[in-house]
Parts: structure tokens; sequence; C-alpha cells
């Protein structure tokens, strides 16, 4: 703790007092641990995009703007670009919190509100074991159990609303009997999103139900009080509350979403071109496709590999810094305390 | 004040006793294995192709405190970890440089050298249904394999996919090649083969898929997009995904041992000799007579295979792709490889070129001939640290060793029936993994099927798992095809004892788990009634 010193002088004296704050050994080893570990945080990020800029810049150079534009990855034949692997991560992404954010705030909503107090903490550390869960479990369970069944899902909203351009599927004959999903509806960036939108769940929810619980007990009285029933409660005071922690969730778990590897990489039959039916086979992302490249990759292909890590890495960043701030504007207090 | 101090105390003493009991653990386990000391972690990555082969082996030599990890990561991976000194050993089915999409794959810094570790058939695994019964029995020849994989056959109906199966009615349904997304061995060897025989069909394939031309042997599979491809990882991801029951139509290229895990038939392809075979371990070993090795021991690329000779193999049991597997083993102490890691590799190897061969049959492969066993030991030897034994190989009971040098499993193969000759009606038999399912004539007059069986693999594969088991002490016995095999050296394995750390650690770990859910509710709500914690 600060110990101020306020030292007494002569009477005469006109000036202010002049107040020197004597900071105390212990504060001065504690500062100097957290701010050596903050600022060593802060180092090693930056030091992961400079080495990123540093290995990708020979791929930079050499593919110049066209890295942003092309779709193709063939780095060896000098023909590769982040257009379509960067447009599939976004869709892939996409699908996932849509999938995400309604799971998410229907279990926030019900551990914080519903839920009786018994349950909840077992609820609670279930939810966070679903974040436990390796991806790769994930991966395995969405290959081999999932694929097989919601491609039924698939084919039913292709048929139905294949007019909506994104839920067409090229090569799907809806009048052929004998058209199975293999080939036209497996391993589609709808079937990832899924996958992956049952991952970042966790996240996104112990967000907004941290967010819920701190709705002002005066205000959930009041509404209540004034008739409300309980969703009319949740309606008119937690919502409205808790609407920075459902963004900065469903942000948080976006910016997850995008770095997702390997699940991604087992579903995923890999297309490097603009992929935008989210039902039909092939799907991409930067991540899987590192993952998928780098073990055969030549030095040059390596540093095409870097360039796309440096495009994902400088995503991330932009999404997560976003979440945050939007995460910590909204546990500032907007709404008045009780 | 007093009592929290005194818990204080009492903890203190609780960390003494947990302290020594935890070093008097480690003390226990450092000193059991004491007959085992030596043998220290190797640890390898690299082909799928062989890994069902090297899991078994690995397995196999657990009881003799030897413990070699291999993570199947494909045989690109395998030679750049390798080459970047992060594994001890790689697995791979093509040398280093060669050039793949005009960029040479270098060859390592560091020693190395190749050894043969077993042999086996690229198979073509389907799942194709005609009338609600699976299909088992297709056969396909080189053209229309290689037009179905660049992307020119679509339906299964197509005639050419018909010519080749007059006694199948095909299906009206859509071809769905499925190839391997990751850098493979596998398909390394698959385009070794479309590149050297379909070059034209291949090279316009590439071009198609934004290769430059001529494509010539790619370990990565180029995809068109929208072009109805579906591209898995590994070789367990295209298997699994032709397997799973609502993938009908599909086809894709993976080992053997993946169609026989997965209970999947193959198809048979046609050789030179004009009779479709399937890839069992004689027909294999009957191929590869054709393969020319690399016998020069002072180059870099000693017993490296050309298969030329095996595509064009004109002996009527041949499997036009068959191919051997590589170990890159390392040669000089570097890169972290001490001499004890060679000691206990050398022992691994010195296994499964002995005695693992034997199961090769059964797990999907076909045994190493004679001279390249020999070869290989020649090779262990430059492994540094190894503990050099001379090795009996009339002991390791391989079924290709004969007391005259020839090779036995490919002597004694049994030739094709008639119904797998080109033109005539179809065998009705089952092959790969469905081996007891016949399919019914569904076209055509001519049932010619016999029920003889086209491999002469005298183990079934229902029985494979029972007979492989190593805790159940058996040895595997080879093929069995004659008493010319010298007797076989029993393989000891001690039973098991049933508690060993593993066990333990399993029970911890499971406890670890259970804590894992169960813990926290019931801390929190502890620390609420102590009032340390509001809701």
């Amino acid at each position: 703790m600060n110990t101020t010193v306020v030292e007494q002088r002569p009477e005469t004296d006109v000036a202010a007092r002049e107040i020197r704050e004597r900071v105390g050994i212990a504060d001065l080893i504690f500062r100097g641990i957290t701010r050596t570990s903050g600022i060593t945080v802060l180092t090693i990020m930056s030091l992961v995009g400079l080495f990123l800029a540093y290995r990708a810049s020979e791929a930079l150079r050499a593919q110049g703007f066209k890295f942003l534009t092309d779709q193709a990855w063939e780095p060896d034949s000098r023909n590769f670009g982040i257009a379509a692997i960067l447009f599939g991560t976004f869709l892939i992404a996409l699908v996932a919190i849509t999938v995400a954010v309604p799971l998410a705030i229907g279990t926030a909503l019900y551990i914080s509100e519903y839920a009786p107090r018994r349950s909840k903490q077992l609820l609670i550390s279930l939810v966070d074991l679903m974040a436990a869960v390796p991806s790769i479990v994930y991966g395995l369970w969405g290959l081999f159990l999932l694929q097989g069944r919601v491609t039924g899902i698939s084919r039913w909203l292709t048929t139905y609303f294949g007019w909506i351009p994104f839920l067409h599927v090229d090569g799907f004959d809806k009048a052929d009997p004998l058209a199975g999903p293999a080939g036209t509806l497996t391993s589609s960036t709808f079937i990832a999103g899924i996958v992956v939108g049952l991952m970042v769940t966790p996240i996104a929810t112990s967000v907004m139900r941290e967010v819920f619980s701190q709705a002002p007990a005066g205000e959930r009285e009041g509404a209540l009080a004034l008739g409300a029933t309980k969703w009319g409660m949740i309606r008119s005071v937690v919502l409205p509350f808790g609407k920075g922690g459902i963004i900065g969730g469903t942000m948080l778990g976006l910016g997850r979403a995008l770095g997702e590897t390997i699940t991604v990489y087992l579903i995923i039959s890999p297309v490097f071109s603009v992929q935008p039916h989210i039902l039909e086979t092939g799907a991409s992302s930067i991540a899987a496709t590192i993952a998928g490249k780098y073990g055969a990759a030549s030095a040059f292909g390596t540093s095409a590999l870097f360039a796309a890590g440096l495009a994902l890495f400088l995503v991330t960043l932009v999404v997560n810094f976003v979440a945050a701030s939007i995460v910590a504007k909204s546990r500032s207090g907007a709404v008045s305390d009780a | 004040m007093m009592r929290q101090r005194f818990s204080f105390v009492k903890s203190r003493r609780g960390l003494t006793t947990f302290m020594t009991l935890g070093l008097s653990i480690l003390v226990m386990t450092i000193g059991s294995p004491a007959q085992a000391a030596s043998y220290v972690p190797v640890s390898g990555a690299g082909s799928t192709w062989s890994q069902v082969a090297l899991d078994q082996w690995r397995r196999n030599v657990v009881q003799y405190g030897i413990k070699v990890n291999y993570a199947g990561t494909g045989s690109s991976d395998g030679r750049n970890q390798f080459r970047n000194g992060t594994v001890d050993f790689a697995v791979s089915e093509i040398p280093y440089g060669l050039k793949d999409g005009g960029v040479v794959d270098s060859p390592p810094s560091r020693g190395y050298a190749y050894m043969p570790i077993v042999a086996g058939g690229t198979s073509f695994m389907y799942n194709l249904v005609i009338g609600g019964k699976r299909v088992t029995n297709l056969r396909l020849s080189g053209p229309t394999l290689a037009g179905i994989f660049t992307g020119n056959i679509k339906n299964w109906n197509d005639p050419k996919v018909a010519a080749d199966n007059p006694s199948l009615a095909l299906p009206a349904r859509k071809i769905v090649p499925v190839v391997r997304s990751d850098g493979s061995g596998t398909t390394a060897q698959f385009t070794t083969w479309l590149s050297s025989k379909y070059s034209s069909l291949w090279n316009a394939y590439c071009v198609k898929a934004g290769r430059n031309s001529p494509c010539g042997v790619t370990s990565n599979y180029p995809v068109v997009p929208g072009g109805g491809f579906t591209a898995q990882s590994g070789s367990l991801g295209v298997s699994g995904y032709v397997s799973q029951s609502a993938n009908v139509g599909t086809i894709t290229y993976v080992e053997y041992a993946y169609a026989l895990n997965t209970g999947f038939p193959v198809a048979k392809v046609l050789n030179k000799a004009g009779y479709y075979t399937e890839p069992t371990a004689s027909n294999v070993a009957v191929g590869l007579l054709g393969a020319t090795v690399n016998n020069d021991s002072k180059s870099s690329a000693y017993l490296t295979q050309q298969l030329g000779g095996v595509y064009n193999n004109s002996d009527k049991r041949t499997y036009p792709l068959s191919s051997y597997s590589y170990m890159v083993i390392p040669t000089r102490q570097e890169f972290g490889f001490s001499s004890d890691k060679g000691y206990t590799l050398g022992a691994f190897a010195y296994y499964f070129l002995c005695q693992g061969q034997q199961q090769a049959d059964v797990l999907g492969y076909s045994a190493l001939p004679i001279n390249l066993v020999k070869a290989g030991l020649e090779q262990v030897k430059k492994i540094p640290g190894v503990d050099v034994k001379s090795v009996n190989i009339a002991k390791c009971n391989n079924p290709t060793f004969s007391s005259t040098g020839a090779n036995l499993l490919a002597k004694n193969a049994p030739y094709p029936p008639a119904c797998d000759k080109q033109g005539a009606a179809q065998c009705t038999t089952g092959t790969g993994g469905q081996r007891n399912t016949s399919t019914a004539v569904t076209k055509g007059s001519g049932s010619t099927g016999t029920s003889s069986t086209t491999g002469s693999t005298t183990t079934d594969t229902a029985t494979t798992s029972g007979a492989v088991d190593p805790a159940g002490g058996t040895a595997v016995q080879g093929g069995g095809l004659t008493g010319e095999q010298s007797q076989a050296t029993a393989l000891t394995v001690p039973p098991s004892t049933g508690w060993g750390i593993e066990q333990t650690s399993v029970i911890v770990a499971g406890i670890f788990l259970l804590g894992l859910v169960i813990a926290p509710p019931l801390v929190a709500r502890r620390l609420r009634r102590r009032g340390g914690l509001t809701p």
C-alpha cells in the first residue's frame, strides 16, 4: 500500500506543501513483477508478429499484391494467394458463430437465470469441460459421426432453399434418387462450421453468463415488482444490460473460430477457389491450409504459409482486440448500479 | 491466529509426507525396469501407408522394453521432419531427391540411408451398392482407373467401367474419387504409376488443376475446384470417408491394410497379362519380382525402387501397383540421435526385418523378399550405436524364404481363376475386407464365378485381430505354405503380469478427469457456504 508522507514545513513557507510519495519495497517488487510480465507478453506477441513477417517476406515480395487476390495455392508454381482461403476462413467462422451464438445465449441465460442453485456450478463446469475437449476429438467426432447424419439437413436445405445463392450446391440433382451425399454434400463449410460452432460455444457462454449475472438486482426486482414475468424481466433488464457481453462473447468466439485448425483440417476437403456455397463439398481455411501443407512444403512454400499465417495473425488480433474492448466497456457499468 | 498457525504447520507436514511419497515413487520407477535400462524411446514420423504394420511391430516390441513412437503424418512430413532433425527416423514410400511440382525435395544434410521395411499394394477401396447390396467384386483396368482419377470417367455406368465388369448392372451414380489432401507417399506411388503409364491424361488433368506440365510424380494430389473430387487427410481419413455408409459411390487409393481394417472391398486391377488381381501378399510378391532395386551400395539412393518393371510384369498373378516402403535411418550421431537411441532403433529394426515380416500378410502387406531382408540387415549396421547381431534369416519364418533362395511366397502364389480374365464374366467372390461376401451377378448370363479364393492367404481376415494380438502372447505363424520353411523361432511373450505403471497412470488419469468434473462445483459450494464467495 502506498504511504503518503506529508512533510511538515515551517509555517512561514507560503508555497504549497510538496506531496511526495514513498513507495514501499513490497509494492516496488510487486509492480516490477507485474510490469515485467506485462511487457514480456507484449514483447513475445510482437516478436511472433515480426518473426512471421520476416519469414513471410520472401513469399510476399515474390507475389506482391497478387497475394491478396490470387485464389490458388501452388506456391512452387508461383501461383498462390489468400483470397480463397481467407474467404473460406471467414465463411466457416460465420457458420460457427451462427450455430454458437443462439446456443451460447440460451445456455448462459439458463445458467444465470433459471438453473437451480445446486446444479448451477455443475453446469458451469460442464460447459468449461466442453472447452477442455481437445479439438482433434471434435474433429474425429465431426468426421466419423456427425457428417453422416447432418448431410440430411444439407440435402433438405439445398433442395428447398437452393435458390438462395449460398445454399446452392453445384452438381446436386434433387431429382436423382441415387445422388448420395459423397462428393456433393460432405466435407463442406457447413459441417466444419457446425463443429467449430460447438467448440466456440463454451467461451461465448462463459463471457455472456458472467455479464448476465452482473445485471443489477435492483432493476431486476424493479421489473418484477412492476408485474413483469420472468421472461419479461430478462428481456427488459438482463438482455439490454448484457448486450456488451453478448457482442463481446460472440467476437471472442469468432476469434477462436478463425484460428481453429485441426478440426477443420480433418473435416473439410480443401479447395483453393472462392467457394461461397456453404453446403457443397469443398471448403478452405488458412489454419487448415497451414496444417495440411507445412509438412510437404518446400522452402518457398513454407514462406508462403508464413505469409498466410501472418494474415491470420493480423485478422485474429483485430477481432480479439475489438472483442476485448467491447467486453471491457460493457463491464464498466453502462447501467446504474443497484 | 493460533488455529491458523496450527493448520499451517499441519499442511507443512502434509507437504513433507507428500514429497517423500513422490520421491519414493520416483525411485521405484527408476529402479524397476533394470533389464531394459539401455533402451531409450526413439521417435519417428511419416508414411501412413505402412503405419498399420509399424504400429503392430511397435506394440510387439513393447514386451522387450523397446519404446518406439511413431506419428503417421504422411511421408512428405516424415522426410521433412527427418531433414530438420526433429525425428530419429522417417518412413517414406519415395526417396529424397525427387522433383515435385518443379521443386527438388532436397536430401538432408545429416547422414541417412534407406532400409526397406515392408511391401504392399496400393489398393483401390470403394463403396458401391447395387440394389441395396454391397458390390465386392469390382474390376478396373488401368485406363479406367486413370480416367476416374483424372475426372474423365464420372459415372459408375460409364461404358469403360461396364466393360471391365460384364456381370454388374452398374448404377447411374456419380463416381466420387477421394484423394489425399496432405503430402503423401501413397499419392506419390499412385502418381508415379499414372505419370508413367497414362502421362497425357495425367498432365492434362494437372494443367486443369493449375499445375505446371509435365506434372510427373507428386506427393500432393492436385484437385480441380468443383471437379467432384473429395480430399481428406491421411490414409485413415480417406479410408474412413469411403467407409461411411452414406458415402456410396466413393473410391480411393490406399494401402490394402486399410481396406481390410475397415471391412471394405478393393478393386481388382488389370495386369499386363490380362488378369484382374487383388493386392494380396502373394500377388504383391509376384509383382515385385519385376522391381528394379538400386544395388549400388555406394549410391545415396541404395536400395530404392524403380517400379516400371512391376507395372509391366507379365506374370498373370502380378498386382501392378505393388511397391516397397522404406525407413530413412540416421547414420551419424547428430541432431540428438545418440548411440543409446541407435541401440534401440537397431533392436527394433532387427525385430521387424526378421520376425515382423511374418505378420505382413495378415496385416494387409507382403513380406520382404530375402535379398531385401539381407540388404536391410546390412543397413542396420550403419546405425550408430547398434548392437550388431548376426541374424540367422532362415529362422525368421519369413514366408518368402526358402532354402534354395527363391522367393517362396511368389513361387507358390496361386494363379488367378479363369473368371478373373479380362472379358470373361467376372468372379463373384469378394475382395479385401469383404472377402467372404460374394456379389450376385446382376447383368449378363455367364455366371462362371468360382468359389476359389483369389488370394493365397490362408488366414481369414476375421481371425486377424486375434492372431496378431501381442497381449495374448500368440506368435503369429507365417503363411504356413510349405514344409520347406525352417522351424520358426518361437516368439517368447511373457504372460502379461497385469498391473504396471501404465495401468496405475490410467487410473490416476481417470481420477483426475473425474475430479475435473466434480471438484469445481463442490469447491465452489463449500466456499460459498463459508461466505468467501457470493454467487
